[in-house]
């Protein structure tokens, strides 16, 4: 029995760390520690509502538009206050960027490279390379000449004998098994897509105000003043603009991320077979439609079991459901009290001992939804699209099975997703869907400004007595809410429940482990001294711990820490 | 030479890093404000507070002529001390620097962005080595009080390269909306 320790866990967003007991080359045993305080929200208290999405958005340095959303939909939901059409859409673009920016750094720069090896793109054929590629995809990056620069690159990187920030790689771990080609191929999307990070950031900032933390939303709708006869507010130009950028986003999402995300599905079949884990699904129902919120072109619900009939819709944001069902237990966390709160009466007083692992052992509080663990995420959201029969789920679903039955003919089911490599093609799945999405959206808000529409805002009025309401987001990473508490005008209580508390959950006071917990168990581990399957299953969640806090540190501390015990 | 959007001079970014809610870690989004105020700056010049972007960075280095970053260092000095560090320390001190909760942080984006062919012609960090990072703190009257210098030093490394940088005639009140406490202003005399 070899007990592994991965502290931090790399390439994720924030502070992991996980503890995994490894015998007959596989995981008997997991926890999920996050290893920095997450109660952030306490600064909050007695603040203005109308405000607080400014302080929200600095919960986390990277899903900063998330949580800013979220806060603002929070109270509007506690003052049942409605917005405009044109700040449904403005928001909804907002997202879709965000979304956007969010998968495809994952998939390449969080987690290509458990799977690429790039030590062998050497020994690639380019002329091959450019043909494979060309059979299965139009995208004009796949050119030999492009891969013959890429290769070369990376020809030079390791002819210089310093792989430098790729020097921490897993390379010629037995559990890579690409051909030359395809990681040359993958690697030279994964170069590629940094200019499509750069241009799903410019959506978000020209609707935004500004990059990260954007400056727009207001309680009530947006502050994007639309005047087509203005230069300085949202005109033809800006629509303009942002249609060419969204025009240029969606070949690269959908015939480069897309497609690569079905080659490694096709190349990897038996990762279909791990990482199941927590199989309770939550999505919520995003990218309303209408000023009321009641049509939505993200559907919600809940599916128990992994069994897709089993499926509950969440209508809408005013599902009282959702409301009832939502709790975090505390048992496992370092927090005081014991057992489940609802959010709305949640508290955040620390109480740290040691990492116990039967006792408290990490910062993040165990929600649950009717006492059940549940997985949230891509996987989530397309299970319930599926389930729905939501056409553009089924599309894009049905083309990625499709996709991967021919590069391989491997048969791929919906059941078959829920799995390590289902959260990875469910995500590109998820945002070919957006990227589909975002013209839509874009044509909405146009379409609404050229038929004279020019609200943005209905303004906010606050009651003397006690409201409560709950912001609901389907993130990148799942099932984000904000549960707020108003009272006279002030924040009086303030919790967010985080797609990562979710998922990296603790066990609950009953035992029952989370979603990374249970997604280890029986993941084959091949050298616990290199335990690159146990970061391919985690990865595969998107893990964002809190990021809280960010400095240098120049005296030598180490990058990572991978203890053999 | 850089890929430039629009064919005019490649930008300038001078971009503060850290959380305002965490105390001294809050010194880089500080800085760059107070630059912002008693400087101003060519068009090419982009003064952005960044907040903890960990790898998102990638999309604001790319493809810039020169990136100055603001963020607080650790490091065994006394709290208040400024660095300015180059690319060249950056790189030579690379097994020794460590972002402390992003593992991808500015040296693994220079090397993204390098190997892609769009990393910034010249880096520079104006560091400040912070006293406490605790949450809902202000920021400590030790980095408080190097801001002015750490801000001066911005405009030099600047200037020293030709960029368009002049100190304002009048200066602009700085926005710390972050200082603003549920009881009122609580802003630092600065």
């Amino acid at each position: 029995m070899a007990r592994v320790s991965i502290d931090p866990v790399t390439r994720i967003e924030g502070h992991l760390r996980i503890d995994v007991e490894v015998d007959g080359g596989a995981v008997q045993q997991a926890w999920a520690s996050c290893t920095m305080w997450r109660g952030i929200e306490t600064i909050l208290l007695g603040r203005d509502p109308r405000e607080g999405w400014v302080f929200a958005q600095r919960f986390c340095g990277v899903c900063t538009t998330v949580h800013a959303m979220a806060s603002v939909r929070a109270v509007e939901d506690a003052l049942q206050l409605e917005i405009p059409p044109n700040a449904q859409y403005i928001r909804n673009l907002i997202l879709i960027g965000h979304a956007l920016h969010d998968h495809i750094v994952h998939f390449y720069q969080l987690s290509a490279l458990d799977w690429v090896d790039i030590t062998t793109i050497p020994k690639a054929n380019p002329g091959r390379a450019a043909s494979i590629a060309g059979n299965v995809s139009a995208w004009p990056g796949n050119s030999q000449r492009a891969l013959e620069e890429v290769q070369n690159k990376v020809t030079g990187l390791i002819g210089s004998g310093q792989l430098g920030i790729f020097s921490h790689g897993y390379w010629s771990h037995p559990a890579m098994r690409l051909s030359p080609e395809l990681n040359l191929i993958l690697f030279a999307h994964y170069l590629q897509a940094l200019e499509f990070q750069r241009k799903s950031c410019q959506v978000v900032g020209i609707l935004g105000g500004k990059t990260p933390h954007i400056q727009n939303l207001a309680v009530g709708g947006v502050m994007n003043a639309i005047n087509l006869n203005s230069l300085a507010t949202m005109n033809m130009d800006r629509l303009g603009m942002l249609q060419s950028l969204l025009q240029e986003l969606v070949p690269f999402v959908q015939q480069a991320y897309f497609v690569d995300a079905c080659l490694l599905a096709a190349s990897y079949p038996e990762w279909f077979r791990y990482g199941r884990g927590v199989a309770n699904y939550l999505a919520v129902p995003d990218l309303p439609v209408d000023a009321k919120a009641t049509k939505f072109d993200l559907p919600g619900g809940v599916i128990v079991n992994g069994n897709l009939g089993s499926l509950h819709r969440i209508q809408n944001w005013r599902d009282q459901g959702i409301r009832a069902a939502v709790a975090e237990d505390v048992t496992h966390a370092w927090y005081q009290g014991e057992g489940a709160q609802r959010p709305w009466q949640g508290k955040t007083a620390p109480d740290y001992t040691d990492f116990r692992e039967n006792g408290k052992y990490t910062w993040v509080k165990a929600p649950r939804y009717n006492s059940q663990p549940m997985q949230v995420g891509p996987l989530a959201n397309v299970l319930v699209g599926y389930a729905s029969g939501h056409p553009l789920t089924r599309k894009w679903t049905d083309n990625a099975f499709n996709r991967i039955l021919s590069f391989q003919g491997s048969t791929v089911t919906p059941e078959a997703l829920q799995s390590t490599m289902g959260r990875y093609l469910a995500r590109a799945i998820r945002s070919a869907m957006l990227s589909e999405l975002a013209l839509q959206h874009w044509q909405l808000l146009t379409d609404n400004i050229l038929k004279g529409d020019d609200t943005i805002y209905n303004p906010p009025q606050f009651p003397q007595h006690e409201v409560e309401g709950v912001g609901l987001h389907e993130a990148p990473r799942g099932t984000l809410s904000h549960w707020v508490v108003i009272d006279k005008g002030a924040f009086s209580n303030y919790q967010a429940v985080v797609p990562t508390t979710w998922n990296a959950s603790p066990r609950d006071e009953k035992g029952v482990p989370g979603p990374y917990e249970s997604s280890l168990l029986a993941n084959p581990v091949a050298d616990p001294a290199k335990p690159l399957e146990v970061l391919r299953t985690v990865h595969s969640f998107d893990p964002c711990m809190a990021c809280a806090c960010h400095t240098f540190d120049v005296n030598g501390r180490e990058i990572a820490q991978v203890k053999v015990l | 030479m850089n890929k430039t959007a629009v064919g005019g001079p490649a930008p300038v970014r001078v971009v503060g890093l850290g959380n305002v809610l965490l105390g001294d870690d809050g010194f880089g989004p500080l800085a760059i404000e107070m630059f912002r105020c008693k400087y101003e700056c060519g068009a090419n010049v982009d003064i952005l507070d960044l907040g903890t972007p960990g790898l998102d960075l990638a999309a604001y280095l790319y493809a810039a002529e020169l990136v100055v970053i603001a963020d607080a260092v650790h490091a065994q000095e006394k709290p208040g001390t400024v660095w300015v560090c180059c690319e060249d320390d950056l790189t030579a001190r690379r097994a020794q620097l460590r972002l402390t909760d992003h593992d991808q942080g500015v040296v693994e984006t220079l090397g993204l962005l390098r190997l892609a062919g769009c990393a910034p012609s010249g880096i520079v960090i104006v560091g400040v080595v912070p006293k406490s990072c605790g949450l809902g703190e202000s920021v400590s009257s030790a980095v408080l009080s190097s801001c002015p210098l750490a801000v001066d030093n911005i405009a030099r490394l600047l200037l020293e390269r030709g960029i368009d940088c002049r100190p304002r005639q009048v200066p602009v009140p700085p926005n710390l909306w972050w200082q603003r406490t549920s009881d009122g202003w609580n802003a630092p005399k600065l």
